[in-house]
């Protein structure tokens, strides 16, 4: 085991303790945009995290390469993702202090 | 067992417990968001099974997956964001 | 890990069969298409994995415009009352709603893997096509090889199928007029975030679907993939510039003739016997020419389905 797996290993195992903050955080707290504040914003730090590590454990190739171009995207689209559903979610009229509503 | 391997099983547990925040979440928000985040999981699955079997052509699959399905999921939220506009004309 | 995913897959479908909501079943519907494609994944087709995720987008954004359209929005107050008496009740009612159709499911499962002949499998049309696909029709994608050689008449019916849908929703809409192409501004209201960031994104997206297409006979993908990832594009260009200007009449013209030329082209390549008569030195080159031309002749056609398809809804169908 080289020095770049162990690097690797140690992001994976800090992707995944993200990643299950994020769970955490969506049984925490009840209202919508708290929720989508933790939960999406955790999950994408844990989410780059873990891929950074898989990158680290190939080394330089192509497998590393493709996984960049993966991680330029995630990077892009996922807060972006998270932005549209709360702004789609305000502009309808869904009030931070409103009791749940069925839909 | 690999490490890799528990990441997976660990992710896959995740994806189970989002699964509850799409049918219980009670608006049509939380259920949006839960799809999100069951297509993260699912992605960074695609990409450890990946690294497991070490082929990168599979990794093709993992940028479509994103691409089409991030989209998917940003035009049904600009699209719904108009739902009380046209509910009280 | 398969058959812990077709478990979260037989739970979803179950699902989509339980809820009484149309809007909830589409979000379902959303995560059961997730779902599927990473079970098609598993099972080790890449090929079909990937045309189910691109789909899956344009299943959904259909089936939500038709029913933010066509289902009544304004949700009456007992029905809500109903809701919220079930959100009350405790996890175990929950769970047994949806414990019969599991049990059902589990006990038929049980019954065909006892049921199972133990002898072996016959595996003899399996082999020939490994054999003898790479000098029958060439390429290193046995999927290809299948779908362009051996079924390539399937694969020209299910493109009729596809001219078949746009014609019915053309003719069947009550709008008269077949096209509009004025530049009508939309009333969705756009987002400039969304808009900067997809300005980035879209040109990764078609550059993608072009590699899917030309790379169809190499690695996983091909002209189905590559072409729901070009419409893909579309919606992204929809996205940004917010106007309908394309006439959907031409790209139905364009859609027709492509499809007339893909079939000319496999007839002449597969019924006539072109193959035969080629000298064996050349004929690695033809067989590339032919998958590549095809490749790229339904990945049009399939684009052009799905354009037509995604503006019509959009523009049309929606107001």
């Amino acid at each position: 085991m080289n020095v770049f797996e162990i690097i690797g290993n140690i992001f994976i195992i800090a992707g995944v303790i993200f990643t299950l903050f994020g769970v955490a955080g969506f049984f925490r707290f009840q209202n919508f945009y708290i929720r989508i504040l933790v939960s999406s914003k955790v999950d994408a730090v844990g989410m780059l995290t873990l891929v950074v590590g898989l990158a680290f454990r190939h080394g330089i190739s192509f497998f590393s390469g493709k996984l960049m171009l993966i991680i330029v995207v995630l990077l892009i689209l996922n807060p972006l993702v998270s932005h549209i559903v709360a702004r789609s979610a305000y502009l309808s009229g869904h009030e931070v202090n409103d009791p749940p509503e069925q839909s | 067992m690999d490490l890799l391997w528990i990441v997976l099983w660990i992710m896959l547990a995740c994806s189970f417990i989002y699964l509850w925040l799409i049918i219980r979440g009670p608006s049509i928000w939380d259920r949006l968001l839960g799809k999100n985040l069951i297509a993260t999981k699912i992605i960074v699955m695609i990409l450890i099974f990946a690294s497991i079997n070490d082929s990168a052509f599979l990794l093709d699959f993992a940028i479509i997956y994103t691409l089409s399905g991030f989209i998917g999921i940003i035009f049904i939220a600009l699209f719904l964001a108009e739902r009380k506009k046209r509910r009280n004309p | 890990m398969i058959y812990a995913m077709l478990v979260f897959w037989i739970l979803t479908a179950l699902l989509i069969v339980k809820e009484r909501r149309a809007i909830r079943i589409i979000l379902y519907f959303g995560a059961f298409s997730f779902i599927t494609a990473i079970c098609f994944f598993l099972l080790g087709s890449p090929d079909v994995a990937m045309a189910e995720a691109a789909i899956s987008t344009f299943a959904t954004i259909f089936f939500v415009i038709c029913v933010e359209k066509y289902t009544n929005l304004q949700i009456d107050e007992a029905e809500k009352a109903s809701d919220r008496q079930e959100d009350k009740k405790p996890l175990t009612y929950h769970l047994k709603k949806f414990l019969p159709p599991l049990g059902f499911t589990v006990f038929l499962c049980a019954l065909f893997i006892h049921f199972l002949p133990d002898n072996t499998v016959n595996t003899f049309l399996k082999d020939q096509y490994v054999e003898r696909f790479a000098f029958d029709v060439g390429g290193e994608n046995a999927v290809t090889a299948i779908y362009l050689g051996y079924r390539v008449y399937d694969t020209l019916f299910e493109a009729l199928i596809l001219v078949i849908t746009v014609v019915a929703v053309s003719h069947m809409s009550w709008f008269d007029k077949t096209s509009v192409a004025d530049g009508r501004r939309s009333d969705i209201q756009r987002s400039g975030m969304a808009v900067f960031t997809i300005r980035i994104i879209a040109p990764i997206l078609l550059l993608f679907g072009v590699y899917l297409i030309m790379n169809g006979h190499i690695s996983p993908g091909g002209g189905f993939q590559g072409g729901v990832a070009i419409a893909s594009f579309f919606i992204c260009r929809y996205m940004i510039y917010n106007i309908y200007d394309i006439s959907i009449d031409k790209i139905i013209r364009a859609e027709k003739a492509v499809f007339v030329v893909a079939a000319l082209i496999a007839v002449a390549a597969i019924f006539l016997g072109v193959w035969a008569r080629v000298p064996a030195a050349y004929l690695d080159l033809y067989q590339g020419t032919y998958l590549l031309i095809m490749n790229a002749l339904i990945g049009v056609k399939v684009a052009c389905t799905f354009i037509v398809l995604f503006y019509r809804f959009v523009a049309i169908e929606r107001l």
